[in-house]
């Protein structure tokens, strides 16, 4: 009898050390973060060509995080942050990836991908109309992953779409290797879409996308993502 | 179907294996002291993987890359205190077995909370897509689940009964060996685990190490599975290399006709493990090949070109297919529309090979729907030619006396897209 009790404890106990051990969340699993040797550059491109580049050897401080919901939602996600805060034009970009997520409008199935990557963009001061911070809408942007070995993981254009913490670029992707990939988002112009602006002195915001757009898309460019696939 | 056998056995095998050649040493080493601690923990690990599952599902309690991390080192240490408690059974003979058999047992545990809730979350996921539980893909999908799960539990089953009937020491040498292999690949894994969760940072100066470590482990999971198959497979071997002939005494014929039907029972055990993991390998490689192979287009169909307008008449589209043309520009771009009838109705779905979204990946026909090839959505056949979404993108066209007529310079606007 004995011996069944010891057997009984030591399951018990290893289900006590399954909920106990690292019951610290993954948002204290926190800490500065991206790759060594990672480079990123913004850059303004025409006709596919890049015109300025701006290479900077700084490391993102980057961090797991559980994205809040918004206000009334009941959300909470964990965000796996490639680069953080990258400005480039009038746009400020950050780069994220978590589980594939089923999306209305027939893209529900998740079976064959390996993680949402999502581009968060908002707004940095500007004479289009959008406050600082906003998300910018009616954009087209084109992603591309590059893995060490030169060749494309990944590419195609972001779907637009809301989540529980609000609109962004993004798509479901099958990047199934663990590699340091380098990682390009496109950003074309949202008048492309047939987004308008006023062009009235008295109600217009003062601008024109051509102020922002004139050399062709706005191109971020990120190097030295260390990824591996999981599970979710 | 073949999809869903195939991906339950991936992700049950190893946990069926091993829970096997656990439970059969358990059973044969250690007797009921072993035993029962083993059993026990197999069926807390089935009611948890069950209690994960739900948790997984239906709430947001679950992380699951953490809930893996603390499974894994649970795992590891647990393995590390069955080796040392299995050398000190040799000679305590009291306690240490149960120890042992205590520790296998978590073992057990810990695969099984690991591997089977997303098995039986698949169902649910399944329904994300098919909508209903009565359709028939839903059906097949599911049967595709309960085989493969029926595979597992049966190599399980087989492999446990054919490690029961081994020496002891060779019993206890392949349980090392599957349990080492797996031991490293759960540390790998933890390591991958901790350097997503930032657990393992850039700054640190193992950091780089332990990425090449991720890499290669991440890419190369078959190693791991393989060598564990390997180790398991010498289980019916040497099972079956000594069940051809009587080594035991006997002292008479009903001796001898008992120790024959033992020696059958074994071959007939070592047998059943040697079919299922044979089934199980051609699952994992051949059929898996099968199902993750790539979508050919169908290839690109002639029409007449007459002036600045490709025509295409009825009769070649009117049969339901799907249909691909394509018109070559001076400078090589295949610019590629495909034409498909509708069902139920005398109209086209005519658009671009291409959509706003993926590109110019294309789309095929499987089953009587048109797939884009890239994102793998299924597009409904009566809005191919209205915009939005992942439809083709939309291309202007006439009908004109029994053809369907694409003007050139329609195609033309949309070069870009097949550059």
């Amino acid at each position: 009898m004995n011996k069944k009790l010891i057997g009984v404890s030591i399951l018990a106990a290893t289900a006590l050390t399954f909920v106990g051990c690292g019951s610290g969340s993954s948002t204290a699993s926190t800490a500065d973060a991206g790759s060594s040797a990672a480079a990123s550059s913004s850059q303004a491109e025409e006709s596919g060509e890049a015109e300025s580049s701006e290479e900077s050897a700084e490391e993102t401080d980057a961090e797991v995080k559980t994205e809040n919901a918004a206000d009334g939602v009941d959300g909470g996600f964990t965000e796996y942050p490639i680069f953080e805060d990258e400005e480039a034009g009038f746009l400020n970009v950050s780069a994220v990836y978590f589980q594939p997520v089923p999306m209305s409008g027939g893209n529900e199935n998740i079976e064959d991908f390996n993680i949402h990557l999502e581009a968060d963009v908002s707004a940095l001061e500007n004479k289009l109309g959008f406050g600082v911070g906003d998300w910018v809408p009616y954009m087209t942007v084109d992603y591309k992953v590059v893995a060490s070995s030169g060749d494309t993981a990944a590419e195609g254009s972001f779907m637009v779409m809301s989540a529980s913490d609000g609109p962004h670029y993004g798509a479901n992707i099958k990047l199934p290797n663990a590699d340091t990939y380098s990682i390009e988002f496109t950003f074309h112009s949202p008048e492309d879409n047939g987004y308008l602006l006023h062009t009235d002195a008295e109600t217009g915001p003062g601008g024109s996308f051509d102020d922002y757009f004139k050399d062709g898309p706005i191109v971020v460019k990120y190097e030295g993502w260390d990824y591996a696939p999981q599970e979710w | 179907m073949l999809k869903y056998f195939v991906e339950t056995t991936e992700a049950l095998l190893i946990a069926g294996i091993l829970i096997g050649m656990m439970t059969g040493f358990a059973r044969s080493a250690y007797g009921k002291k072993g035993r029962l601690p083993a059993d026990i923990g197999v069926w807390l690990g089935v009611i948890g993987a069950v209690v994960m599952a739900y948790l997984k599902n239906a709430t947001r309690l679950i992380d699951t890359s953490l809930w893996n991390l603390r499974i894994f080192l649970t795992c590891i240490g647990a393995l590390l205190l069955f080796w040392i408690c299995a050398a000190a059974a040799h000679k305590e003979k009291k306690v240490m077995p149960v120890l042992a058999g205590s520790f296998l047992g978590v073992i057990s545990a810990g695969l099984l909370i690991h591997a089977v809730p997303d098995v039986i979350s698949n169902p649910y996921i399944i329904l994300m897509t098919e909508k209903s539980v009565l359709s028939t893909a839903f059906m097949l999908k599911t049967i595709g689940i309960i085989f493969g799960i029926l595979l597992t539990v049966l190599l399980g089953l087989a492999i446990g009964s054919a490690m029961l009937r081994l020496r002891r020491g060779q019993a206890m040498l392949l349980l090392s060996l599957a349990l080492g292999f797996c031991g490293l690949r759960l540390a790998a894994n933890c390591i991958r685990i901790m350097q997503t969760k930032r657990i393992i940072t850039p700054d640190m100066s193992i950091y780089h190490f332990c990425f090449r470590i991720i890499k290669f482990t991440s890419n190369h999971d078959k190693i791991f599975i393989f060598a564990i198959l390997a180790a398991a497979a010498c289980i019916p071997v040497l099972l079956l290399l000594r069940s051809f002939h009587i080594t035991e005494p006997y002292r008479n014929n009903a001796e001898r006709r008992k120790l024959l039907k033992k020696l059958k029972v074994n071959r007939r055990w070592a047998a059943a493990a040697v079919l299922c993991m044979l089934l199980s390998l051609v699952n994992i490689t051949w059929f898996k090949s099968i199902v993750t192979r790539a979508v050919d287009l169908a290839p690109i169909e002639e029409c007449k070109i007459s002036g600045h307008d490709m025509v295409v008449p009825f009769e070649q589209v009117e049969d339901g297919h799907l249909h691909r043309f394509a018109y070559t520009t001076e400078d090589n771009v295949q610019i590629r529309f495909i034409i498909i009838k509708k069902p139920n109705s005398s109209s086209y779905g005519i658009g671009l090979d291409a959509c706003d979204i993926c590109g110019e990946t294309g789309y095929y026909e499987k089953d009587g729907q048109v797939v884009c090839k890239l994102c793998d959505v299924v597009m409904n056949i009566n809005t191919i030619g209205f915009k939005g979404g992942c439809n083709p993108i939309v291309i202007p066209y006439t009908i004109e006396n029994g053809s369907i007529v694409v003007p050139v310079d329609g195609l033309l606007d949309h070069k870009k897209e097949f550059q």
